[in-house]
């Protein structure tokens, strides 16, 4: 029983799943669903907000929230746009840049909340419209696009590798380096000193403060790792598309907060996984995947995407809650 | 007394058990119009449950309470302020950011003939409540301005405005100045003649010389003693408090080795930079442990125990400190709990669902949280390495679980403790602070922990235990340090010293 509730959204996706190859479309007596051009796409398409949502899931998990990350990916992006096309930065200057200023702007974020004690939502709220400035002014308002060669102007060809596919063009690069992303985080989940202190701020942060667990850093290290994963998330989108839109990501960072509620991780901190995220965004984008492959309007797919979030919620509600939390307390 | 006064409340046979712990058993009280009946008790003689029993805070009791000869079934607090019954708790329920009169008339706000709040009679009447509890502060001033005192009279004037025919007050000195303690007596003798009942706790023996006409002396949630409170003397009342106790429950052995000085404490003072209200920082604390050695820290609510806790481990008000604190030897001032725990003190909080444990996570999760990057290699911890050392202190300290991967909520009071006291022990502290470690813990529980602080003595720590139960101090501590407003005023050796000397020193200093 309690497994079922641990591994809820992996079930939730097996589920939607099963129902995608039922009700998939067929052409010549194949299954457009499980075509794995199809499959490599639906990946492909949750990339992104996967990459964020890892990110999210560590912050959530300390009961916190990051509402700047789509902005960060805007930022993200339009400096990758910037630096390779006018700076003529090469491909691994660009990206150490760009991933250096998503840290930076998490860590100062992770600074606010933990040395002033301003809530999370509220800080990378502002978080939110600085980095969405930020991104605006660096390129004037104008969306740059980015495109390939040696001369100036032109940036580096190795970085449209981000929109190709590896694996004789089968594995689609962002869908590859989401995996990896996901990868590295569950072990560091799984193994790290700093993942059971991530749990216990979430769990009490009372007592993990006063066992010594130097909370102020691990909150500061949380956010920082956010906003680096955000950066990665815009350097990715910069790639696909070949062009750096400072507009860009808006909404997103609700897209990811959707994959990780769906995922299983408890608002209030805690308790949660990136396998359950992971499964989470899956879920999502098999879903829409599906929707659109039956030419269901992409509105209605907004309510059923909606009405799933909310069942996701309910279901970890019905999660045994543990004997002690209500039992009384004896007072005398 | 009159004997032919009515009686408006009688319990009969009254019984409740929380989870296994029996808290009241089978006991009878009865209030009368215009009587004020003292309750007395240790700290879980089951006074509070009592209460909350007639004031409809807690259900599935049995036994029955009749109100004017009727049995009725007081299943909410708003069912019992119908029948009459309000209560004052002993921790201030108003709500910080409402004005006096706002809070007064929460929940039951007049309203003018169309609908909005009806502010102006809500201060007017508030005025008139708060004059006659004797304070005369500006209704409309929000309560988080208030002075403590000042608060516990509002709390009072709150429960005047329900015109209650039984009003239960749970400690409504601990607060007060001796000014406003004068004022408050002044408030219950108003109240009596106008017959209300009133159920009076309190720990201070003189007070209830003073105000209680009859005193009910409960024990381990049973009824041991009735006095007439005028004739009550505070010897008998500590001797029936305190009762014939099973005197095998504490030091399994003779008290162990004592060596060197370990930690002392000369003269602390913390004058905090912003005061909070109902903090008593330490304001004069001198003290000594020895290796091998368990020191009390009696005193009453409020007398600044857990504060002093705080403060050794580093977390206390921030503040100016006055005054030395040396651990073997070197002057020492932690700056939060990491540096506590590197300079070998380890700090057990009194309350372990607030500031102990993460409730939803493992026994393991919770027991390895000092150490774990302590066992961990290069920030990897190994499984293994984990699931060994929760096992070991597991076993040590006989912590009754199915698994280590068992949420820790779902343990009993006693076990959960154990897990705490636990993860402690595992940080190998040279000093071991405790606050109230046997509060809600059941009685085998309690003699295993008190065995383990012997031990850990024993291994050559110092252990220095607050409590508010004299047995536990008389029986498991060498010494004892009385605190009383933020300053030591009395040390005892225990082995010379009764329960009810204990008890009479630590009141004598009550403010």
């Amino acid at each position: 029983m309690s497994t079922l509730f641990r591994f809820q959204s992996l079930f939730g996706l097996v589920v939607v799943f099963v129902a995608a190859v039922v009700f998939s479309p067929s052409k010549n007596g194949d299954l457009l669903f499980l075509n794995s051009q199809n499959l490599f796409n639906v990946v492909r398409s949750i990339s992104e907000i996967g990459i964020l949502a890892v990110g999210m899931t560590l912050v959530i998990l300390i009961g916190g929230i990051d509402l700047s990350v789509g902005s960060v990916l805007g930022l993200a992006s339009v400096g990758s746009a910037i630096l390779l096309v006018q700076n003529d930065l090469g491909v691994l200057g660009a990206v150490v840049v760009v991933l250096a200023i998503g840290l930076g702007f998490g860590l100062l974020q992770g600074f606010a909340v933990a040395r002033f004690g301003i809530q999370a939502f509220i800080v990378t709220l502002a978080g939110m419209q600085i980095a969405r400035g930020l991104a605006r002014i660096w390129s004037g308002g104008q969306g740059i696009s980015i495109t390939y060669g040696d001369g100036p102007g032109q940036a580096p060809v190795a970085f449209s590798l981000l929109g190709e596919r590896t694996f004789d063009g089968t594995v689609p690069i962002p869908a590859l380096i989401f995996a990896v992303v996901a990868v590295l985080a569950v072990v560091l989940l799984r193994v790290s000193a700093f993942a059971r202190h991530v749990y216990a701020v979430g769990g009490n942060e009372k007592a993990a403060r006063l066992s010594g667990v130097p909370v102020a850093r691990v909150k500061i290290a949380v956010f920082g790792i956010c906003g680096l994963l955000a950066a990665l998330a815009g350097i990715v989108h910069a790639g696909q598309l070949n062009f750096g839109g400072p507009n860009d990501g808006a909404m997103y960072e609700l897209d990811a907060i959707a994959a990780v509620v769906i995922g299983g991780t408890s608002l209030m901190g805690g308790r949660g996984s990136v396998v359950g995220t992971v499964a989470g965004a899956l879920l999502v984008g098999v879903l829409r995947n599906i929707l659109a492959l039956n030419n269901i309007d992409s509105n209605i797919q907004l309510l059923i995407i909606g009405l799933v979030i909310v069942l996701a919620a309910g279901v970890a509600q019905l999660r045994p809650a543990s004997a002690g939390t209500s039992e009384r307390k004896i007072a005398t | 007394m009159d004997e032919t006064r009515a009686v408006p409340v009688e319990m009969v046979g009254i019984s409740k058990s929380y989870g296994g712990v029996q808290a009241v058993r089978d006991v009878d009280l009865t209030v009368r119009a215009g009587e004020v009946h003292a309750l007395l008790g240790e700290n879980g003689a089951g006074k509070s449950t009592l209460m909350k029993v007639l004031s409809g805070e807690v259900g599935g009791y049995r036994g029955e309470v009749r109100i004017d000869g009727v049995a009725v079934h007081l299943s909410s607090p708003a069912a019992a302020q119908h029948a009459g019954i309000a209560m004052i708790h002993q921790e201030l329920d108003l709500v910080p950011a409402l004005s006096i009169a706002e809070n007064v008339f929460l929940g039951r706000e007049p309203h003018t003939w169309f609908g909005a709040v009806d502010v102006r009679r809500m201060v007017r009447e508030t005025a008139a409540l708060l004059a006659r509890a004797g304070v005369g502060i500006d209704p409309r001033r929000p309560v988080e301005q208030l002075r403590t005192g000042e608060q516990q009279l509002v709390t009072i004037a709150k429960a005047l405005a329900l015109d209650a025919r039984i009003l239960i007050m749970d400690e409504p000195t601990s607060a007060l100045s001796e000014h406003e303690v004068g004022q408050l007596f002044g408030v219950i003798a108003e109240l009596r003649r106008a017959g209300t009942g009133i159920v009076y706790i309190s720990h201070r023996m003189q007070e209830i010389g003073q105000v209680a006409d009859r005193a009910t002396v409960l024990r381990n949630g049973s009824v041991v003693a009735e006095f007439v409170a005028r004739s009550m003397t505070a010897a008998q009342a500590s001797e029936a408090m305190v009762g014939q106790r099973l005197e095998q429950l504490y030091r399994p052995d003779a008290a162990g080795d004592v060596g060197e000085e370990l930690l002392e404490v000369h003269d602390l003072t913390v004058t905090p930079r912003r005061p909070r209200p109902g903090r008593r920082d330490p304001a004069g604390i001198s003290l000594r442990v020895r290796r091998g050695e368990i020191v009390g820290l009696a005193g009453l609510l409020g007398s600044g125990r857990t504060e002093l806790l705080e403060t050794l481990f580093g977390v206390g008000s921030p503040g100016r400190r006055g005054g030395t604190v040396r651990l073997a030897g070197e002057p020492v001032a932690p700056r939060g709990p990491r540096r506590a725990l590197r300079l070998g003190i380890a700090y057990v909080p009194e309350d372990r669902r607030l500031a102990g444990l993460a409730l939803d996570h493992s026994v393991l999760a919770n027991t390895v949280l000092s150490v774990v990057d302590r066992i961990a290699r290069f920030g990897v911890v190994s499984r293994a390495r984990e699931r060994a050392v929760t096992t070991d202190s597991v076993e040590r300290l006989g912590v009754k679980i199915a698994s280590v991967d068992s949420p820790v909520g779902s343990l009993s009071g006693g076990n959960q403790q154990k897990v705490l006291l636990g993860r402690a022990l595992l940080t190998e502290p040279r000093l071991l602070l405790l606050d109230e470690p046997t509060r809600g813990v059941d009685i085998g529980a309690k003699a295993e922990i008190y065995r383990l602080l012997r031990d850990t003595a024993g291994r050559g720590a110092g252990v220095l235990l607050a409590s508010s139960e004299p047995s536990e101090l008389i029986g498991v501590c060498d010494r004892v340090v009385v605190l009383s407003a933020g300053r030591s005023v009395d040390e005892l050796e225990t082995a010379s010293t009764s329960e009810a000397e204990l008890l009479a020193a630590s009141m004598g200093g009550g403010s």
